[in-house]
C-alpha cells in the first residue's frame, strides 16, 4: 500500500476522495490543482485514463457530466481531454480528470466500455477534434453533418477559420442506423421536421407489429458552430448573450453556468444579491418550461383542453419573465459577474402577485389533469428508465429523478441564490412517464416557494462586481439545475480578451442516450409520449415513414396521423 | 497547416442556391392571398433554430394570443401549407429537408421568416455550420424578426404575410444644423462626480433601473438651496417608500460624501 502523496485537506471538499484514489492507482495521478474549493483537476496518465474515470464514477458516486477536448497545443504541445465528474457520494464535488493526448497520435483509450455515460462525449470529440478514441466501437459521426467533409476539425486551432463554409460533400443523409433486435423488424424513421414543436431530430423505431423493439436517433440537426464563434469572434460577456441562445426555453440557465464557469475560473465574488436574482429568473424559467411540458403531457394523451389551459396559465410566467428582464425569452440579463437589472420594490410586490395566481390556477389544473381517468391509463408504466441504466448513462434532471436516483445540481452543489433556501428532491419510483410528470408538477410548486424564500430576505448591496482581471489560461466548471436537468460549462480563458475553449453541455444531451431503452418494449402509439416525457427541448416528428421488412413495403404516414394515433389509439397506420 | 481563409470560402451560400419561379409568380400569389384571407395554413420549417421561436409560435395559437381567431392555423404537412415559416439560421444538416419541406409545398406560396436568425443569420450568421438565414436558400416574402419575435409581432407579421397590413417601415433622417449640439447633462455637477454617481447606480441596480435612479438623484442635488448636502440627502432618502430604492439612493449619498471629503 502506498501511503497518499497528498495529507487530505479538510477544506478542500473532495480530498479525501483523490486520496482514496491515489491509494488505488498508486501511479496514475500526475498532478492535482484545485480551481474552487469543491472542484478539483487531476491530471492522470493517458493509458490509466479509463480505470481512473471507472473508478470514481463506480466506486465514489461519481456521474459523468461532461467531457471537453482541448487544443492546448499553443500551451503544452499536446491536446488535452477533461472528463468532468460530479461526485454524489459523502463528498459532494467536481473532479475533473484531465489527460493529455500526444499530438504525434491522435489517440486515447475510450472510457466508454467502462463507463457508457461517456459515449456521446467521445464521438464528439472525435468529430470536432479529430482525436481518435481507441475501443469504441461506434465510429459514426455525431455533431458534424453528413456533408461535412473528412478530416476538417473545427475546433482544432489551426483547422480553419470560424467562417469557413466548405462545399457540401453530397446532398444525401448517410448516417447509418443501429438496430440491435434479432429477429426481423419493420422500420418506422420519425423526422427530423417536427410539426407541433421545435428543434429537428431524426429517429428510427424498429418495430415488430406494434411493439418497439430498438431505436435510434440522429440529432445535430441544429449544430451551428457556437464553441467555435464564442472563442473566435466574442468577447467574454459577449458569450453570456450567445450561451442565452443554446436553448430557447432554458437559456438563461446556460448563460448562468457559463458566466459561472469563468467567476470560479478566476476566483470572482458574485454579490449576494446578483447570486439571488440570478435563482429567482432560474426558477423563473423552469416555471415556464414545466408548465410546457405539463401541457404537451396533456396534448400526448388526447387531453387538449389541458393542453390550451396550461399554455393560458403558463403566460403568467411569461408575463412574470417580461417583468423582471424586460424580455420573454432571451433575457440577456447576465454579465461575468453580475447581473444587468435589479428587482426594486414595485417588481417585487408585482413578482410576489403572478405568483400566488400561479399556485392558484395550476394547482387546480394539476387536480383536473390527475382526475382525468385516461391520463394514468396512458402514462403509467409506460417508457420506463431502469434505474440501473440510468446509473450507467448518467442522465439528468426529472429523467433521471423519475427512476428513483436523487440528483439535483441545486442541492447537491449548491450554486447562486440556492444557499439561501430550503426545498424537498422530488423522485419517483415508478420510473415512468407518470413518475417523471408528477417529479415535475413537485418542481414547479417548490419554484413558487423558493421565489417567496428569496424575495422574502433578499441581500441588500450591489448587483455587479468589476472588482476582477481576466488571466489568461484558467479554467473551471459551472453548472446549473435548468428544467431538464444539469447543465455544465466548462471554461478556459485566453491570452486575448476571450475564451481558450468553451465546452457547453445542455441537459439534454446527458439525456438522450438513454432515451433508446425507454422506448425499447414499448408501442407505436406510446413513443411521442415517451420522447415528450424527458422534455427534450423537442416533442413530435414530422412524419413517419414505415418500412415493413417482412413485405418489403415502404409507406408514409404523415405525422399528424401518428400523433392521433397517439391520442386516439384507433385505427393503427401501420395496418 | 493553416488554412487561409479566401472570398470562395467565406459565400453567403453555395451554388445550390437555385429555385424555380413560375414567370407570373407575382399574379399567382395575389390571387392565392385573395382566396386565403381568413383561412390560412402555415407550416413550420425549423431550420436549426433555438426553440425559441418555436415556443413564441406556440404561445401565438394558443388561448392568449390565438392566432387562430384570425383563421391562421398551423398545419403538419408542407402539402397542406399556403404559408412556409422558416426559423433559424439554416444549419448545414437542414438544408436539404428544408428544400424538400419547400419543394413540397404547393405553388405559389408565401414564405416568411420568423425571428433574427431566419431573417438574417441573427447571431450565427457567419458560423461555418450554417447559411445565415433563409433568404439564402429560398426567396422570402415577409419577413418577422425579433430575438424571439413576441406573439403580437407574430399575429402582426402574419396579418402583413396575409395583405391585412402593410409592413411597417419608417425612415427619418437627421442633418445636424448650423450650432446644433447635444445639451450636457446636469451641467452644475461636476462631470467626474456624474460619471461616478451613475456607475455606482449601474453597480447597485443594473443599466435600467439604475439610470432612472441615478437621474432622480442628480436632479435632487441639482436643486438651489441653502440646506446642508447632509441633511438634504438624509431627507430624501427617507422620503423613499421602497426599502430597497431606499439603500441604493443612500448608497449613492455615500458616493457624493466621499468624494467631497
Amino acid at each position: 500500500m502506498h501511503a497518499p502523496l497528498t495529507k487530505p485537506d479538510t477544506t478542500r471538499i473532495g480530498s479525501a476522495t483523490i486520496a482514496e484514489l491515489r491509494r488505488k492507482l498508486p501511479h496514475a495521478v500526475l498532478d492535482e490543482s484545485w480551481q474552487t474549493p469543491t472542484q478539483a483537476t487531476i491530471t492522470v496518465k493517458l493509458d490509466d485514463l479509463p480505470n481512473v474515470v471507472s473508478t470514481l464514477y463506480h466506486e465514489h458516486d461519481g456521474w459523468l457530466s461532461v467531457m471537453a477536448g482541448n487544443d492546448e497545443r499553443s500551451i503544452n504541445g499536446n491536446f488535452a481531454l477533461y472528463y468532468a465528474l460530479s461526485m454524489e457520494g459523502a463528498e459532494k464535488s467536481f473532479i475533473v480528470v484531465r489527460a493529455e493526448v500526444p499530438a504525434a497520435t491522435e489517440e486515447f483509450p475510450s472510457v466508454t466500455p467502462l463507463v457508457p455515460a461517456a459515449v456521446w462525449h467521445e464521438r464528439e470529440v472525435r468529430d470536432m477534434f479529430g482525436l481518435r478514441p481507441v475501443g469504441l466501437p461506434d465510429e459514426r459521426r455525431l455533431v458534424l453533418p453528413d456533408d461535412w467533409p473528412e478530416h476538417l476539425h473545427p475546433l482544432r486551432k489551426d483547422a480553419m477559420d470560424y467562417r469557413l463554409r466548405p462545399e457540401p460533400t453530397g446532398d444525401d443523409e448517410t448516417y447509418r442506423f443501429v438496430n440491435d433486435a434479432e429477429s426481423e423488424t419493420t422500420v418506422v424513421p420519425l423526422g427530423p421536421l417536427h410539426i407541433t414543436s421545435d428543434e429537428p431530430g431524426h429517429f428510427r423505431l424498429f418495430v415488430d407489429g406494434e411493439d418497439i423493439i430498438d431505436a435510434d436517433y440522429r440529432m445535430f440537426y441544429v449544430h451551428r458552430g457556437m464553441e467555435k464563434v464564442a472563442e473566435t469572434r466574442m468577447g467574454y460577456n459577449e458569450v453570456t448573450f450567445l450561451a442565452d441562445r443554446v436553448c430557447g426555453i432554458c437559456g438563461y440557465a446556460h448563460s448562468v453556468a457559463y458566466t459561472t464557469s469563468i467567476e470560479n475560473a478566476l476566483g470572482v465574488q458574485v454579490p449576494e444579491r446578483a447570486q439571488a436574482i440570478r435563482a429567482i429568473l432560474l426558477e423563473t424559467e423552469r416555471m415556464h418550461s414545466h408548465l410546457l411540458n405539463l401541457g404537451l403531457a396533456c396534448h400526448f394523451v388526447g387531453f387538449d383542453t389541458g393542453f390550451m389551459q396550461f399554455f393560458r396559465v403558463r403566460e403568467k410566467a411569461m408575463t412574470l419573465a417580461e417583468l423582471l428582464t424586460g424580455s420573454r425569452k432571451t433575457y440577456a440579463l447576465n454579465l461575468i459577474g453580475g447581473v444587468r437589472r435589479d428587482i426594486l420594490g414595485e417588481q417585487k410586490a408585482e413578482t410576489l402577485r403572478i405568483v400566488s395566481e400561479l399556485r392558484e390556477e395550476v394547482t387546480r389544473l394539476v387536480e383536473m389533469l390527475l382526475a382525468t381517468p385516461n391520463l394514468e391509463g396512458r402514462v403509467k408504466g409506460v417508457g420506463l428508465l431502469d434505474p440501473q441504466i440510468a446509473r450507467e448513462y448518467s442522465p439528468v434532471g426529472p429523467c433521471v429523478r423519475g427512476s428513483g436516483h436523487k440528483r439535483d445540481t441545486r442541492v447537491d452543489h449548491p450554486f447562486a441564490g440556492y444557499g439561501r433556501t430550503t426545498f424537498p428532491v422530488h423522485t419517483g419510483e415508478g420510473c415512468d412517464v407518470l413518475s417523471r410528470t408528477l417529479v415535475r408538477v413537485g418542481e414547479f410548486f417548490d419554484s413558487l416557494s423558493i421565489i417567496e424564500q428569496i424575495l422574502a430576505d433578499a441581500p441588500g448591496g450591489p448587483v455587479l462586481t468589476e472588482d476582477f482581471t481576466y488571466r489568461p489560461h484558467k479554467f473551471a466548471l459551472g453548472f446549473t439545475e435548468a428544467p431538464r436537468g444539469e447543465d455544465v460549462h466548462w471554461s478556459m480563458t485566453g491570452d486575448n480578451q476571450k475564451l481558450f475553449r468553451w465546452r457547453c453541455r445542455a441537459s439534454t444531451y446527458a439525456n438522450w442516450p438513454v432515451l433508446r431503452w425507454m422506448l425499447r418494449g414499448n408501442t407505436v402509439s406510446d413513443a411521442p409520449l415517451i420522447v415528450a416525457s424527458i422534455d427534450p427541448c423537442y416533442s413530435c416528428t414530422d412524419r413517419v415513414t414505415v418500412v415493413d421488412v417482412k413485405k418489403a413495403v415502404s409507406k408514409t404516414v404523415p405525422y399528424k396521423e401518428m400523433e392521433r394515433y397517439c391520442r386516439e389509439r384507433t385505427n393503427s397506420p401501420l395496418k | 497547416m493553416t488554412r487561409h481563409i479566401t472570398e470562395t470560402d467565406v459565400r453567403a451560400a453555395g451554388p445550390f442556391a437555385k429555385v424555380d419561379m413560375p414567370a407570373d409568380i407575382a399574379r399567382m400569389k395575389a390571387s392565392l392571398l385573395k382566396d386565403i384571407r381568413r383561412s390560412a395554413y402555415v407550416y413550420r420549417v425549423d431550420c436549426g433554430g433555438c426553440n425559441a421561436c418555436e415556443i413564441e409560435i406556440f404561445a401565438s395559437i394558443t388561448p392568449v394570443f390565438d392566432a387562430e381567431r384570425f383563421g391562421i392555423k398551423v398545419v403538419a404537412s408542407p402539402r397542406h401549407a399556403d404559408i412556409l415559416l422558416f426559423t433559424g439560421a439554416v444549419t448545414r444538416a437542414m438544408r436539404m429537408p428544408a428544400m424538400r419541406a419547400y419543394e413540397a409545398a404547393p405553388d405559389p406560396k408565401i414564405v416568411v421568416s420568423y425571428g433574427a436568425c431566419g431573417v438574417s443569420g441573427g447571431i450565427f450568421h457567419d458560423l461555418y455550420c450554417t447559411w445565415g438565414g433563409t433568404d439564402k436558400i429560398v426567396p422570402v416574402d415577409v419577413y418577422i424578426p425579433g430575438c424571439p419575435p413576441t406573439p403580437a409581432a407574430t399575429v402582426y407579421g402574419f396579418a402583413v404575410a396575409l395583405g391585412l397590413l402593410g409592413q411597417k417601415l419608417k425612415a427619418e433622417t437627421h442633418v445636424q444644423a448650423d450650432g446644433e449640439r447635444v445639451p450636457l447633462a446636469h451641467p452644475s455637477i461636476p462631470y467626474d462626480l456624474r460619471v461616478h454617481i451613475e456607475r455606482e447606480a449601474r453597480r447597485m441596480a443594473g443599466y435600467r433601473q439604475g439610470g432612472d435612479i441615478a437621474e432622480r438623484f442628480l436632479v435632487m442635488l441639482e436643486q438651489p438651496g441653502i440646506v446642508p448636502l447632509t441633511d438634504r440627502l438624509a431627507k430624501f432618502v427617507a422620503a423613499e417608500q421602497d426599502p430597497r430604492t431606499a439603500e441604493i439612493l443612500a448608497r449613492l449619498g455615500e458616493v457624493v460624501t466621499g468624494a467631497i471629503a
